[in-house]
């Protein structure tokens, strides 16, 4: 697919080899990208070919005396190439020629490009062009349709999206090109308690197409469930509890309150107090901690948006803590090796360090003993949202729900909404049990701060942890 | 390009059509500490095409693609063929398209319409290191973009608008190393270059990162009146803008019904008056926007939304806000809202309110425990939480004003009795 950028790209390659004239370094990133969601709810139902990640566009970085320089444009052809150079170099110089008093250029080696030429494409089983618009919201409606027949349910709003996209990366040395698609739906029930909404949402993705659909059927029931016990949830009284975590949260706390302290442009801002403590524990020993793409997820992919080659990156080796994840730039100011998490929310914005597929490894105890383990306590499911606190590795996750265990047993009684807060390596410390069984989910997208956005996965197992509760 | 995709437009004769082109450039610069991180800039043009089906039931269908400006022709001719195709998979129930509008809006004679991106950029990036002189905290890195946008909307109804847009916005980060080391994010966003509203913000935000490295995690876990300043108070208040959408309204997720009351104010506390404040001439479906007042003395006056769903309850379409302006005067200053005994959270990590549940919350990383004695301890730590339906009829405004691109109003409000989970 995206036959244009085997087109241009020769002239990609001349644009390279001008901006390398005038630069020390110089690359660019192509990409071209499909996608389209489909949904249903009382709303109406809805078509979009449009939206975060269908970019097509490109964008050139080149290293001047004064430091980093970026250009993001969509419109290119061979005969533009010296006008895309002008204007990469009139705003360089006008940026850096107005500098603030006491402003200098923040001293980067120049990062590697050692040799490197692949290009490979991502397996799918049914792609959903394949499948049509109609057979896939007649699909959706009939997951609605049957999350409508349980009594008391408000709505039930039902959405399925891909995004399939190519990416050829291009400097003096290196000459990288995949394919990606990626597929993810999701489904949320809603409830109403007088003039209070309760909604509950279940999400599912794949690095791979429309083949989800059969996932997404089989949740319903318990989806339209679940929000009616949400409509009798009583206010959590705060307080410290033994948790039981579902795979979900534990892949909250992994990604937010411990995967962002690790994200290595932070330690260049000497943001991140995960910068002191390499090589120390900070969880239990049953924690072992990764990210990359060693599993297929929907942040899967061989190379990052600056060109360095994906892998598998341990952050956490049993309670130690190994190493950061960490993007171009910021690998050449801290001297160590990139990990391939330099990423853009598309080829407008800038490449920052983010995570990409990120979970901690499973154990071998059994949810069920975890129950009976606790005397008082919860057990946490449906994670809503979460903040990082690099700096101080504070935590602030929310879940949906807290379903009450007495002792070793469920009650039925569930709290909502729920707030997760104190210190990261506490709750790291304080883990005593993992299950066997790992699962991801890449529903959501991550953002650096309130913005750019990137999809990502996290996971893991059921893991039993103190958290404090509110 | 807009003629070439009409043109494509025509043999595939759908009921109506509308093309967006956005022409956007910016300028960005990054800084760690005092030194550059990273220089940017953006030339980018997009096409968005909304193509609507009609059926012989009268229901309609749409889809919406995007397209980049160069597309080949029998690309272009596909991609319209098969968004208008996939348009009669997702029928609604009809309603009519926005009245057309013919108009060049004039541009307004504002520095960042009319000087270079990068001469703003200088403006301001001066403007974020002019008070970069706390004597213990500073600017850890921050973020500036300076942005230029100019629309043009054609739709097969006759509307053929366009107008040119254009906002500074980013973030800092200030950090104070002792006597513990701690940071506040702060977001900043500003149709117009406002470079002395930037260095007040990066002056109070370098205050209150030095009042966190001194704070104390003694709060305890109990009800506690609450102080919400600054944007926080803006996102209280987006409750009942999400509330009154049409959006919400028409699948029935809000039962809110214009002219009813709303936000009733008990005795001594303050009945809601807001306003939607257009900050764009038209709206991306080439509605005109235009000021309008959202609720009087908690009094629902308006539905707004896109014009498919305001359509559909029979109310004027108003295209999408992204200001909220609160017109309460308020009802005492600053100080003397902030009267012992109360909590002012300053800073969260993430403070959000929920429209469809009515609940608030957060998790604190700077607040002011104000005690009955007078005693003022910044203290970290903790969450608040509150269901807003329970809390709207005891809200107390300041006199001072608060102007940001998302909200103005009263700087302060205060909530009564609001659990506070601490240590």
């Amino acid at each position: 697919m995206f036959e244009h950028l085997d087109e241009i790209r020769p002239a990609l390659k001349k644009l390279v080899a001008a901006l390398r004239q005038d630069y020390a370094y110089a690359s660019v990133l192509a990409s071209d990208g499909d996608e389209r969601s489909w949904s249903i709810s009382r709303a109406g139902s809805a078509i979009s070919a449009g939206g975060r990640d269908g970019d097509c566009g490109f964008v050139v970085r080149v290293f001047d005396g004064t430091g980093c320089g970026e250009y993001s444009f969509n419109r290119f052809s061979e005969a533009m190439i010296p006008e895309i150079c002008r204007k990469l170099k009139e705003n360089l110089t006008a940026a850096a020629e107005t500098l603030p008093d006491g402003v200098a250029p923040l001293p980067t080696p120049i990062p590697a490009d050692e040799p490197a030429c692949l290009k490979k494409e991502s397996e799918y089983r049914i792609h959903p062009r394949e499948l049509g618009d109609e057979e896939i919201l007649k699909r959706l409606n009939a997951v609605r349709e049957k999350g409508l027949e349980t009594a008391g349910i408000l709505d039930v709003a039902v959405r399925m999206n891909y995004r399939s996209y190519r990416k050829i990366f291009i400097s003096e040395h290196r000459d990288l090109d995949q394919s990606i698609l990626w597929t993810t739906a999701s489904m949320v029930a809603f409830g109403r308690r007088g003039e209070e909404v309760k909604d509950y949402y279940r999400s599912f993705s794949t690095l791979g197409g429309a083949e989800l659909l059969e996932r997404l059927e089989s949740g319903v029931d318990d989806v339209t469930h679940v929000v009616l016990e949400l409509l009798k949830s009583e206010p959590m009284v705060p307080g410290e509890y033994d948790c039981i975590c579902d795979p979900e949260t534990t892949g909250m706390i992994v990604h937010e309150a411990f995967g962002h302290g690790v994200e290595m442009d932070m330690f260049v801002k000497d943001r991140a107090l995960a910068r002191s403590c390499v090589g120390e524990y900070v969880a239990s020993p049953l924690v072992t901690m990764h990210d990359g793409s060693a599993v297929d997820e929907v942040a899967t992919f061989l190379f990052d948006d600056e060109g360095t080659l994906s892998g598998d990156t341990v952050i956490i080796d049993r309670g130690i803590l190994k190493r950061g994840m960490c993007d171009a730039l910021s690998a050449a100011r801290l001297g160590v090796k990139p990990t391939g998490n330099g990423r853009r929310e598309s080829f407008e914005r800038k490449a920052y360090t983010r995570m990409t597929n990120t979970y901690f490894e499973g154990g071998t105890d059994t949810p069920e003993e975890m129950i009976a383990s606790v005397k008082y306590g919860f057990l946490l499911e449906n994670p809503s949202s979460g903040m990082e606190d690099p700096k101080n590795w504070g935590i602030q996750c929310m879940v949906n729900i807290a379903r009450e265990i007495k002792d070793g047993k469920l009650t039925g009684r569930i709290f909502s909404p729920i707030v997760l807060t104190g210190y990261v390596p506490d709750l790291l410390k304080s883990v005593s049990m993992m299950g066997p069984d790992i699962q991801l989910g890449g529903g959501g997208y991550c953002g650096k701060g309130y913005k750019e956005w990137v999809k990502v996965s996290d996971g893991g197992p059921y893991m039993k942890a103190r958290i404090r509760l509110g | 390009m807009i003629n070439r995709i009409i043109d494509a437009i025509r043999p595939v004769a759908p009921a109506a059509w509308r093309i967006e082109e956005r022409k956007e450039e910016t300028a960005e610069l990054f800084f760690v500490k005092k030194q550059l991180d990273t220089r940017r800039s953006k030339d980018v043009t997009y096409y968005t095409v909304t193509l609507f089906r009609k059926d012989d039931a009268g229901r309609i269908g749409s889809t919406a693609i995007t397209l980049p400006p160069e597309i080949a022709w029998n690309d272009l001719k596909k991609k319209l063929a098969d968004a208008c195709y996939a348009a009669s998979f997702a029928m609604n129930p009809g309603y009519a398209m926005p009245d057309p509008v013919q108009a060049a809006a004039e541009a307004k004679k504002t520095p960042l319409l009319e000087k270079p991106l990068a001469e703003t950029a200088a403006v301001m990036s001066r403007a974020l290191f002019e008070k970069d002189t706390h004597p213990s905290a500073f600017l850890n890195s921050a973020e500036l973009f300076v942005e230029r946008k100019k629309t043009r909307i054609v739709s097969s109804e006759g509307t053929d608008v366009s107008w040119t847009g254009g906002r500074v916005n980013g973030e800092f980060v200030a950090q104070c190393k002792e006597p513990e080391d701690v940071e506040i994010y702060q977001d900043f966003s500003y149709d117009d270059p406002a470079p002395e509203a930037l260095s007040a913000l990066v002056a109070e935000t370098l205050s209150f990162a030095a009042d966190r490295a001194r704070a104390q995690k003694i709060l305890k876990s109990g009800s506690y009146d609450l102080i919400l300043t600054g944007a926080n108070v803006g996102e209280i208040l987006s409750f009942y803008t999400g509330r009154s959408s049409a959006r919400m309204i028409y699948p029935g997720y809000s039962r809110w019904k214009k002219g009813e009351a709303v936000q009733e104010a008990q005795e001594g506390f303050e009945s809601l008056s807001l306003s939607l404040k257009a900050s764009e001439p038209f709206s991306e479906e080439g509605i005109p926007m235009k000021d309008r007042v959202l609720l009087d003395k908690g009094v629902l006056k308006t539905i707004h939304g896109s014009n498919r769903f305001c359509r559909y309850l029979g109310e004027e379409a108003t295209g999408d806000y992204r200001t909220l302006r609160c017109d309460n005067s308020g009802s005492l200053p600053f100080e003397a809202l902030k009267k012992a005994p109360c909590l002012w959270a300053v800073t969260f990590s993430d403070f959000q309110m929920d429209p469809m549940s009515g609940y608030l919350g957060g998790e604190m990383r700077l607040a002011y425990l104000i005690e009955e004695d007078g005693k003022v301890t910044p203290v970290t730590g903790g969450s608040v939480s509150a269901l807003l339906l329970e809390k709207q009829g005891q809200l107390l405004f300041s006199k001072e004003r608060y102007v940001s691109a998302r909200y103005e109003g009263p700087y302060a409000v205060r909530i009564p009795a609001v659990s506070v989970a601490g240590e």
